[in-house]
């Protein structure tokens, strides 16, 4: 019995401890609702940690027009990224229209925009240590096609 | 009995030393406060606010990484045609020599404009009669136009030292527009919110 104990145990410990590692960098969460009756609804919330990881695993062949149109911005995009994992948060743009509330923002490690309009209620949560890291993914794939 | 209170009177009063230490040191060793360019348009008739907040460090560390045709290294060139054979160095050069003082004033049936120079800064404030009475003033530190001409290269803009020496600058009011229902302000301090 107390055997049996220490194996559930160490099985919960071991999940628990996978979990926090999925979880180290992060969770992309995003969140489409549609106004429209019966229009979409998706709440998505992914462990950052795997998108990189799911870039290294994609077909090269797939990744190839998102790769190219990144090595052209590299430096901008990784300029872009280091500039605000070291800024304070901050609400960098704010758009308010009659009907439609747009805005982007840094928070707590993570890039978070926010559109509001008569069409759609959109929020997408992604940690700036995962986006750097697909992006460095994306520019390994390139500079190293299979 | 009597060792044990003196040993905690020592502690009490070594913990108020740190602690009084550490209050001390802190503001001094603490990083100067991260500088914020403000773009705020608010057009009442068409009921639009747009707020801008960008860390002049993150520009900063973007400029000099983006090239494209003017643009390269932090530094914009500046094409013949759009000049001509307008010397910038000699007239910032005489302009920052000079006193305080009103240098352009031209009045007409569409507009007013007015440059001067006043506390180290060049103002230019514009009134657009056609336009509904539009108003601009433009405050521009002499510091960051001296650090827009730092280049060696007499055809290009520092953009990346003008926004360094934003940085170093204190708060300041840059740009206003006042149209007739829309309002656009531009300017830098060391808040990272508009409030």
């Amino acid at each position: 019995m107390i055997l049996l104990g220490k194996i559930v145990l160490g099985m919960a410990g071991a999940g628990l401890a996978g979990a926090g590692v999925l979880c180290s960098e992060g969770v992309v969460h995003v969140k489409v609702i549609e106004k429209e009756p019966g229009g979409v609804h998706i709440n998505v919330i992914a462990p950052a940690m795997l998108a990189p990881i799911a870039v290294r695993l994609a077909p090269r062949r797939d990744l190839a027009k998102a790769c190219e149109q990144l090595q052209a911005n590299l430096p901008v995009v990784r300029a872009a990224l280091e500039g605000l994992r070291d800024s304070e948060d901050v609400v960098l743009v704010e758009v308010e229209e009659p009907g439609e509330h747009v805005e982007v923002s840094k928070t707590a490690g993570s890039i978070v925009v926010d559109v509001d309009d008569a069409d759609a209620t959109v929020h997408v949560t992604a940690p700036i240590r995962a986006i750097s890291s697909t992006v460095e993914e994306l520019a390994a794939a390139t500079s190293n096609p299979m | 009995m009597k060792m044990m209170q003196k040993r905690t009177q020592v502690g009490v009063v070594f913990c108020l030393f740190a602690a009084g230490m550490a209050a001390l040191v802190n503001p001094a060793m603490a990083a100067p406060a991260d500088k914020y360019l403000h773009v705020n348009v608010d057009d009442a008739t068409e009921g639009t606010k747009v707020n801008v907040n960008v860390p002049l460090e993150m520009a900063e560390r973007i400029l000099p990484a983006i090239n494209n045709r003017d643009l390269h290294d932090g530094k914009i060139s500046i094409r013949n045609k759009d000049v001509g054979d307008v010397d910038f160095r000699a007239v910032l050069d005489a302009v920052r020599t000079a006193p305080d003082n009103e240098f352009v004033t031209v009045k007409d049936k569409d507009s007013d404009v007015r440059v001067a120079k006043a506390n180290g800064n060049i103002i230019v404030h514009v009134i657009d009669k056609k336009n509904k009475e539009q108003k601009v003033d433009v405050t521009v530190p002499l510091k960051i136009v001296d650090a827009l001409f730092s280049t060696a290269n007499k055809d290009e803009l520092d953009l990346a030292a003008a926004i360094r020496a934003l940085s170093d600058a204190g708060d300041i009011l840059l740009v206003t527009v006042q149209g007739s229902s829309e309002k656009v302000r531009v300017w830098v301090d060391s808040r990272n919110t508009q409030d």
